[in-house]
């Protein structure tokens, strides 16, 4: 085994037993793994926080049982572990503390894979968008509890819409990535919002209304608060044990990168320094959080998992500080309270334009921020909650603005 | 994607790498046989040799069949910002990066299915080595 994949193996095995322990002990085994069974049939839209719902352990268990499917998918297909891939696995598990499940993940992954057997490719082409793809996972969740379909009908449905969502990602996928031209790393975020719009929009069109859900934890949980610096700290460990100090050389190097899609970090500067920088970006919005006083409840803790997994594709403090500073100046401009639910998740979650002040400055950066910050307030009901990526979809609309306009003058001034 | 919309991409990404270094000249030249593509893009800029490493660092970039089905797409596409040949490289089977005796470079792509071998094939890179020298 090659020294990045042994060094990313361990990382992500230390991170599921971490959960697994953490699910554990937080509410002991029976109460978690019962809660965890709870979650399978519980509605998982926007909002849903799954610590809040059944408990910090049930929530833990499905984030590492969600986690493991992730990497058994990429391992069947034959990939190993890099940035990329870290990178899906560890949104996949941010998510699972959120609204996604085993039961609505697994058949969006088979549609995807299904779509590239339809045009004659191998599924390993398209499973990044499988694993991404579960985004939607809540709309498969929704036709099986919310529509009142009768038991024998709701899981046949639930997985033929999966199925369905599935197969038409990876073209959707493509096309919205051309949209923003990598600019926006959360592309399944515009792809499943798009898809979203439609979905939710045929419920209402039959005379169904789609009730909003709200459940977000405020209790102060010790193993929630301890688990993102801990395996932040794990992170800058273990990219000191494995590289040295040639880790401090390879995150120096990763800083001067853009970081637009395609960015595999773990290749273009090397696995320490992708460990390091995840390890940093841990650390500082872990503070960020505590500071302004919002809960390390579900959504959040899965927000900081989505930003250490993109560590390792796109992010870093260099790019992510601007678009940082534009969403405060947003949030202070408009009387925003800081530690409000969509605020703080859009702070977390709004590092997906990190490219662009990569790319064009912090200037732009600091723009891409503030623009982000006065869509993602509305953006979230247009889908009806059913696209987890909700900054995803916000934040691929934004850098499409921005990116259009800078084509356009590029393109269109005489030199 | 067809055979023909592939070489434009990949002929699109390269010439605006190149592009992106102002040459005097450039040219581009397409040999197609059955099982494989030899495609050379020649310029007239003069790199060091880091740079000359980094170019073929990137276009032998070890095959990434889950980036290259989709952020693959990008190549010769989205060409706002610098231009990408890892792009490129996880597409192709080989890549060759000679320096021109008179300055510049000469990038040298073989592209073929599974089985393809490019040392099949009539022009020979070894070949173009040897001119080289």
């Amino acid at each position: 085994m090659a020294l990045r994949d042994r060094i990313l193996t361990q990382f992500l095995t230390a991170t599921i037993l971490l959960l697994l322990l953490f699910g554990i002990s937080a509410d002991g085994p029976a109460v978690a793994l019962e809660g965890f069974w709870r979650l399978q049939s519980s509605p998982a839209r926007l909002l849903s926080d799954y610590t809040a719902m059944q408990g910090t352990g049930a929530a833990l268990l499905n984030a590492a049982a969600v986690g493991i499917i992730g990497w058994l998918f990429a391992m069947l297909n034959g990939i190993s572990l890099s940035g990329p891939t870290i990178a899906a696995v560890f949104t996949m598990i941010g998510f699972a503390l959120f609204g996604k499940t085993p039961l609505n993940c697994i058949p969006i992954m088979a549609g995807v894979s299904l779509s590239a057997l339809i045009v004659r490719k191998k599924p390993r082409e398209y499973l990044l968008i499988g694993m991404f793809g579960t985004a939607l996972g809540p709309l498969v969740s929704f036709v099986a509890f919310e529509m009142g379909l009768t038991p024998a009908l709701a899981l046949p449905v639930s997985l033929a819409v999966g199925l369905a969502v599935g197969i038409v990602l990876p073209p959707l996928a493509i096309a919205m990535l051309h949209l923003h031209q990598g600019y926006n790393l959360y592309n399944i975020g515009l792809t499943a919002g798009f898809i979203g719009l439609f979905a939710a929009s045929l419920p209402s069109a039959g005379g169904k209304s789609i009730a909003s859900i709200s459940s977000w934890g405020t209790a102060a949980d010790p193993w929630l608060f301890l688990f993102i610096p801990l395996l932040s700290l794990i992170a800058a460990g273990m990219a000191f044990i494995c590289c040295g100090k040639k880790s401090w050389n390879e995150f120096l190097s990763i800083l001067k990168l853009p970081g637009r899609l395609p960015s595999d970090f773990c290749e273009l500067s090397g696995p320490g320094g992708a460990l390091l920088n995840a390890g940093i970006l841990g650390m500082l919005y872990s503070a960020y959080v505590a500071i302004v006083g919002a809960p390390f409840n579900g959504p959040v803790i899965g927000g900081l998992m989505t930003l250490m997994g993109f560590a390792f594709f796109g992010k870093h403090p260099r790019n992510v500080i601007p678009v940082f500073l534009g969403l405060l100046a947003a949030a202070l401009l408009f009387g925003k309270t800081l530690n409000e639910s969509w605020v703080i998740l859009a702070f977390l979650f709004g590092t997906a334009l990190a490219p662009i002040a990569g790319e064009f400055g912090p200037g732009i950066g600091i723009l891409a921020g503030f623009l982000h910050l006065v869509l993602v307030e509305r953006s979230g009901t247009w889908h009806g909650g059913m696209n987890l990526y909700n900054n995803g979809f916000a934040g691929g609309l934004t850098a499409t603005l921005i990116v259009s306009v800078i084509e356009w003058y590029r393109t269109s001034i005489e030199r | 994607m067809k055979r023909r919309e592939f070489l434009v991409h990949l002929i699109s990404e390269l010439s605006s790498f190149l592009l992106q270094g102002q040459p005097r000249k450039m040219v581009i030249s397409l040999h197609q046989e059955a099982d494989g593509i030899h495609l050379a893009v020649i310029d007239d800029r003069a790199r060091s040799e880091v740079e000359i490493k980094a170019i073929e660092r990137a276009l032998n970039a070890s095959r990434r069949p889950e980036l290259a089905g989709y952020y693959g797409q990008m190549a010769g596409h989205d060409l706002l910002g610098s231009a990408r040949l890892n792009l490129v490289g996880w597409q192709i089977k080989h890549a060759d990066v000679l320096k021109n005796p008179g300055g510049g470079v000469m990038l040298n792509l073989w592209i073929g299915g599974e089985d393809f071998e490019y040392t099949k094939f009539s022009i020979d890179p070894e070949d173009e080595k040897e001119k080289e020298k």
